[in-house]
C-alpha cells in the first residue's frame, strides 16, 4: 500500500481575513527560518575560525595519510554496524509493544527505554562494563555455558554500547509512529483478519516509513560522533573516530588545519546523509485519524505468538535493565553519605545545590528546544520550495554533526562571554543545551506533526480555523503526548550533559555531571557512583513527570490515542 | 502595557550590576580537581583571603589543556589574573603564546627532584607517574618497565590515550626516556597487554579499574595515599620500577595582561608557603612543592620512593611530541 507517496502539506490556505492571532503566514515561516539560519551561521563561524587560524592541509592528505584513512573508514564502519543492529533490534520491539498495549510494567519499561539515551556516558559505560566486561556477569555466563569467548574491548564492545544507547530510543520513536497509524486502518486490518506479515505490510510499514530515514540518520550521526564510548571500549588507538582525531588535533597539537579538515569531512558525510533523509519532508497523512472502536488484531493472540513476544520482550528487558541494575548496586553504598550525612535525613548541600542548578538550566533548555523545533517544523510546512524545507531540516541537525569543540569555539568567538559573570555563562549553557537537544526533539515531533490529514486541513481552512486556534484545537490534542516526551528528552539531555558546560567554564558552582567528574577527580569513587545513581533517578522522575503531564485529564477530546471506546463484537 | 514592560526590564537589569565583582578580586583559571569542594582550592582561598583583604574567584575549566585553550582564544582581553593547573606537558606551549608574565618569586623554598629555575612558572605540586595495582588481583607486580613489557599477555593494564590525557602523555615520554629510539618496538610488545586506552584518568579509574577489569592502571605514585588515608585500605598500591619514574610538576603563572600583578605575585609567593602547601598532600593527592617536614601526612612515607626521576625538558617535549605521537600511533595500529 503506497498511500503516503505523494507529499501533502497542511498549510493554511486563506486569502481573506487575518483575524485569528498569529494567523499571518509569516508567523509560520520566519521564526523557523531565522533559527535555522542562526544555526548555520554558528557552525560556519566555528569552522571559519579554525580555517582562519591555520591553513588547510591538502585534501589528498585524506587518502594518502594512512592514519587519517584508517580513522575515516573506522568511523563509518562502526557507525554503520551500529545503525543496522540498532534498527534490527528496535523494529521488532516496537511492533511487540504496539501489539501488546496492556501488560504489567509496560509504563516502567517505556520510561526505562526513554532513559537510555540521556544517561551520562561515563555512568552508562560503567554499568555496561560491570555486566559485559572481563569480570562481568554476562561474560562469566557466556564463557562457562556457551563456550564462546566474549571480549568487550573492540568493535563488538562499541557496537554493543551504541545499541544499548540507541535501540531503545529508536524503538520508542517507532512505537510512537506505529501508534499514530490511523485507527481506521487498524480496524479494517482487524476485520480482515490480517496475519502478522500482512499487518506489517499494510499498516505498520507505511506508518514507520516516513520516520525511518530520519531515525536512521539520527542514530548514524550519534554513533558517528561518539567519543568517550569509543575510547573506553575500543581497546586501543586503532579504534579512533573522527571526533577523537579532532579533539587531539585541537587540544594537544593545536593543528587547527587538520582539525578543520576532519570537521569538514564529518560535516560532509553526515550532512549528505541528512540531506538524503530529508527528502521526505513533512508528509501529512492521507487518512483522517477518526476515533473508531479500536480492535486488537487477532494476529497477536495465539498462545505461541504471545510466548514468542514475551520471550523477545524479556530478552530486551534483560539487555536494558542489567546495566541499570549494576549502576544501582554501585551507587547504593554512597547514597548513605549523600542523604544521611549525620544519621538524620538531610540532603548533602553540595548535591542539593548541584541538583537545583542542573534543573534551572535543563528546564528552560528543554522548553527552548521544543519551541524551536515546533517553529522549524511549522516553517517546513509553509514553504513551497522543497530546497528551503530541506535546508531548514538539515540545519536543525547541525548541532549533532559539528564537533562540540568547533561549535564551542565558534560560539566563543561570536559572543565572547566573560567567564567571571556566572549568570551570563549559565544562560549561554542553556542556549547551547537547547541547541544540542534540537535534533532529537525535532525527530520526535516530526511524525506526529504530520498526522493531521489534508482533508481536515482543508476543512479547517474553509471554516476559518486559523493561526492560534488551529494550534489549540487541531494540533495540540494530537501533539500533547509527543510534546511531553520531547520536552522530557530536551530536559533530560541537558541534565546529563557534561561536554557543553565544560566548554564554558562553570564558575566553581557545579551542576550534577560536573559534580560527578569533580568527585571522580578527587578519588571519591563511592560518592561519584552515588551521584551517578542520583542523576539516573532524577532522570527517571523527570520522564515520569512529563509523561503524566502529557496524558490528557479528560478523555473527551478530539483525537487522543486512547482505546477506550465502545467495544465492538469480534469480527472474522 | 509598554510602561509596565519597561519597568520590568529596568528592574531585572538593575540586578546585573549588583552582580559585578568587587574591586580587588583575583581571578584564577584552574581545573576541577583543584577547585572542587574537597580539593585544595577552597581551603587555599580562605587562607589567602585572610592575609590579603581581597577576594579570590576561581574559574573552573575542564583540564589543563582547556586552560591553555581558553587563554589562547581570549588573548589579550582575558580576565584571568593567574592560571593554575598547567603542567610540564603544556608549559612550553603556554609560554609560547606570549600571554604570561615573569613571576619574580623567590624559588629557594622549592624542593623538587629536579632543579627548577623557570622565570615564568612557579611549581605548586609534583608527583611521579606509576602503575597502581590491585593487591588482591595481583600480589606480585612487575618490578621494572622491562618486566612489564616482557610479562605474558594475560596481565592486562589500563592506560590513557596520550592524545587526550596527561598521564597518557606521561607514559609516552616515560617509555621514550627509558628506551629512546627503541620505544616503538617496546610499545608493540606492550600492546597485547593493553586492555584499552581511555580518554581520561577518571574514565579509566571509575569505569574500568574499580570494576576489576584489569589489575593495573596508569596513575600517580601518590594515588594509594588517598586510599590509605581516607578509605583506610591498603588494597591499592603503586608498582615501583627499577628504571625510574617520569616526573610531573604542576605549575601556576601570572598573566601579562592582568591589572592586578601585585596581588598575583603576592599569591604566587603565598603558594610557596606552608599555609598553602599543607593543603596539597591529601586534598590534591600529590607531593607538595616545598618541604613540609612534619606536616606531611604519615601515609606519604608508605609510598614508593623511585630511585630516579626521569624528565624531559619541556622545550624538547614540545619540539618532538608530534613525531613521538605519530610513532606511537604507528606502532599501536600496526
Amino acid at each position: 500500500m503506497s498511500y503516503q507517496r505523494r507529499s501533502q502539506r497542511c498549510s493554511q490556505q486563506h486569502s481573506l481575513q487575518h483575524s485569528a492571532p498569529f494567523s499571518r503566514p509569516g508567523w509560520q515561516l520566519w521564526p523557523g527560518l531565522a533559527i535555522a539560519s542562526a544555526l548555520i551561521v554558528l557552525a560556519m563561524a566555528g569552522l571559519g575560525a579554525l580555517v582562519l587560524e591555520a591553513s588547510l592541509p591538502d585534501l589528498s592528505e585524506l587518502w594518502r595519510n594512512r592514519y587519517l584513512r584508517t580513522v575515516v573508514t573506522f568511523t563509518i564502519w562502526q557507525a554503520f554496524l551500529s545503525v543496522v543492529l540498532s534498527l534490527l533490534v528496535a523494529v521488532p520491539i516496537a511492533r511487540i509493544l504496539a501489539r501488546q498495549p496492556v501488560f504489567p510494567g509496560r509504563a516502567v519499561l517505556l520510561r526505562l527505554m526513554e532513559l537510555s539515551l540521556v544517561l551520562p556516558s561515563i555512568v552508562a559505560v560503567s554499568g555496561l562494563v560491570s555486566v559485559y566486561g572481563r569480570q562481568g556477569w554476562f561474560t562469566g555466563l557466556a564463557n562457562d555455558w556457551l563456550g564462546a569467548s566474549w571480549d568487550l574491548y573492540g568493535i563488538n564492545g562499541i557496537v554493543l554500547a551504541h545499541v544499548f544507547f540507541n535501540a531503545p530510543l529508536a524503538a520508542r520513536i517507532l512505537l510512537q509512529a506505529i501508534e499514530s497509524a490511523p485507527a481506521s486502518q487498524r480496524r479494517v486490518a482487524a476485520q480482515l483478519g490480517l496475519g502478522r506479515w500482512w499487518y506489517w505490510r499494510a499498516v505498520e510499514w507505511p506508518a514507520v516509513k516516513p520516520v525511518m530515514p530520519g531515525l536512521a540518520a539520527l542514530v548514524f550521526t550519534l554513533c558517528f560522533t561518539s567519543f568517550a564510548i569509543v575510547m573506553t571500549l575500543g581497546g586501543g588507538p586503532a579504534a579512533t573516530t573522527i571526533e577523537v582525531a579532532i579533539y587531539q588535533s585541537l587540544r594537544f597539537e593545536f593543528d587547527a588545519g587538520q582539525a578543520a579538515l576532519l570537521a569538514m569531512v564529518q560535516l560532509a558525510i553526515c550532512g549528505f546523509l541528512w540531506w538524503l533523509a530529508a527528502r521526505n519532508g513533512l508528509t501529512a497523512s492521507l487518512l483522517p485519524d477518526r476515533r473508531v472502536a479500536s480492535h486488537r488484531s487477532k494476529a497477536g493472540s495465539s498462545v505461541w505468538a504471545r510466548l514468542g513476544d514475551s520471550a523477545a520482550l524479556g530478552l530486551f528487558v534483560l539487555f536494558l535493565v542489567m546495566p541499570l541494575v549494576a549502576i544501582l548496586l554501585r551507587g547504593l553504598p554512597g547514597m548513605g553519605s549523600a542523604f544521611f550525612p549525620e544519621g538524620t535525613f538531610s540532603v548533602n548541600p553540595a548535591l542539593l545545590d548541584a541538583t537545583l542548578r542542573s534543573l534551572a538550566i535543563a528546564l528552560p533548555a528543554g522548553l527552548m528546544s521544543v519551541s524551536a523545533a515546533l517553529l522549524i517544523l511549522a516553517s517546513g510546512t509553509t514553504v513551497s520550495r522543497p530546497a528551503i524545507t530541506r535546508l531548514t531540516d538539515v540545519a536543525a541537525y547541525l548541532p549533532l554533526m559539528v564537533p562540540p569543540l568547533v561549535l564551542g569555539t565558534g560560539l566563543f568567538l561570536l559572543f565572547r562571554p566573560s567567564l567571571g559573570n556566572s549568570s551570563e555563562g549559565l544562560v549561554l549553557v542553556t542556549l547551547i543545551n537547547a541547541m544540542m537537544a534540537l535534533p532529537f526533539v525535532l525527530q520526535m515531533l516530526k511524525g506526529p506533526m504530520g498526522s493531521l490529514d489534508s482533508a481536515s486541513c482543508q476543512q479547517a481552512d474553509q471554516l476559518g480555523v486559523l493561526g492560534w486556534y488551529r494550534w489549540r484545537w487541531l494540533h495540540w490534542p494530537r501533539m500533547r503526548r509527543p510534546l511531553a516526551l520531547a520536552m522530557a528528552y530536551g530536559t533530560g539531555l541537558s541534565l546529563g550533559d557534561f561536554g557543553v558546560i565544560a566548554l564554558f567554564g562553570s564558575p566553581g558552582q557545579p551542576t550534577l555531571p560536573v559534580l560527578l567528574y569533580q568527585q571522580l577527580g578527587s578519588y571519591r569513587i563511592d560518592a561519584a557512583a552515588a551521584t551517578g545513581l542520583w542523576l539516573v533517578l532524577l532522570l527517571l522522575m523527570l520522564f515520569s513527570l512529563f509523561n503524566w503531564l502529557g496524558t490528557p485529564l479528560f478523555r473527551a477530546g478530539l483525537a487522543t490515542n486512547s482505546s477506550r471506546t465502545v467495544p465492538e463484537p469480534e469480527h472474522a | 502595557m509598554l510602561i509596565r514592560a519597561l519597568t520590568l526590564l529596568l528592574l531585572t537589569s538593575a540586578a546585573v550590576p549588583a552582580n559585578a565583582l568587587k574591586a580587588s578580586t583575583l581571578t584564577i583559571y584552574t581545573h576541577p580537581s583543584f577547585a572542587a569542594e574537597w580539593g585544595s582550592g577552597p581551603a587555599v582561598k580562605k587562607a589567602f583571603e585572610q592575609t590579603c583583604n581581597c577576594q579570590i574567584n576561581y574559574v573552573v575549566l575542564d583540564s589543563g589543556g582547556d586552560i591553555l585553550q581558553r587563554l589562547r582564544l581570549e588573548g589579550e582581553s582575558t580576565q584571568a589574573d593567574l592560571v593554575l593547573g598547567l603542567d610540564t606537558g603544556t608549559m612550553e606551549t603556554t609560554r609560547q603564546t606570549g600571554l604570561l608574565a615573569n613571576h619574580e618569586t623567590d624559588l629557594s623554598a622549592v624542593k623538587l627532584p629536579i632543579d627548577w629555575q623557570d622565570p615564568v612558572f612557579v611549581p605548586y605540586d609534583w608527583g611521579y607517574f606509576a602503575f597502581v595495582y590491585d593487591t588482591e588481583q595481583l600480589p606480585e607486580p612487575p618490578a621494572s618497565l622491562a618486566a612489564l613489557i616482557a610479562a605474558p599477555d594475560d596481565l592486562k593494564i589500563i592506560i590513557q590515550d596520550p592524545r587526550t590525557s596527561t598521564p597518557g602523555l606521561g607514559l609516552l615520554l616515560w617509555m621514550r626516556h627509558v628506551y629512546g629510539d627503541q620505544a616503538p618496538e617496546k610499545w608493540q610488545e606492550l600492546k597485547g597487554k593493553i586492555l584499552t586506552t581511555t580518554k581520561s584518568w577518571s574514565d579509566g579509574y571509575f569505569s574500568l579499574f574499580m570494576n576489576g577489569e584489569a589489575p593495573m592502571i596508569l596513575s600517580y605514585s601518590t594515588s594509594p595515599a588517598y586510599h590509605m588515608a581516607v578509605d583506610k585500605t591498603d588494597r591499592y598500591q603503586a608498582a615501583e620500577f627499577k628504571e625510574g619514574h617520569y616526573l610531573q610538576v604542576e605549575v601556576a603563572a601570572l598573566v601579562q595582561s592582568s591589572d592586578k600583578k601585585e596581588l598575583g605575585r603576592a599569591f604566587l609567593d603565598f603558594m610557596l608557603t606552608t599555609d598553602f602547601q599543607r593543603h596539597i598532600p591529601l586534598k590534591n593527592v600529590m607531593y607538595p612543592a616545598t618541604d613540609l617536614g612534619d606536616e606531611l601526612p604519615a601515609v606519604f612515607n608508605k609510598l614508593i620512593q623511585p630511585s630516579k626521576a626521569l624528565y624531559f625538558d619541556p622545550k624538547a617535549v614540545t619540539d618532538h611530541r608530534r613525531e613521538w605521537l605519530n610513532e606511537w600511533l604507528d606502532a599501536m595500529t600496526r
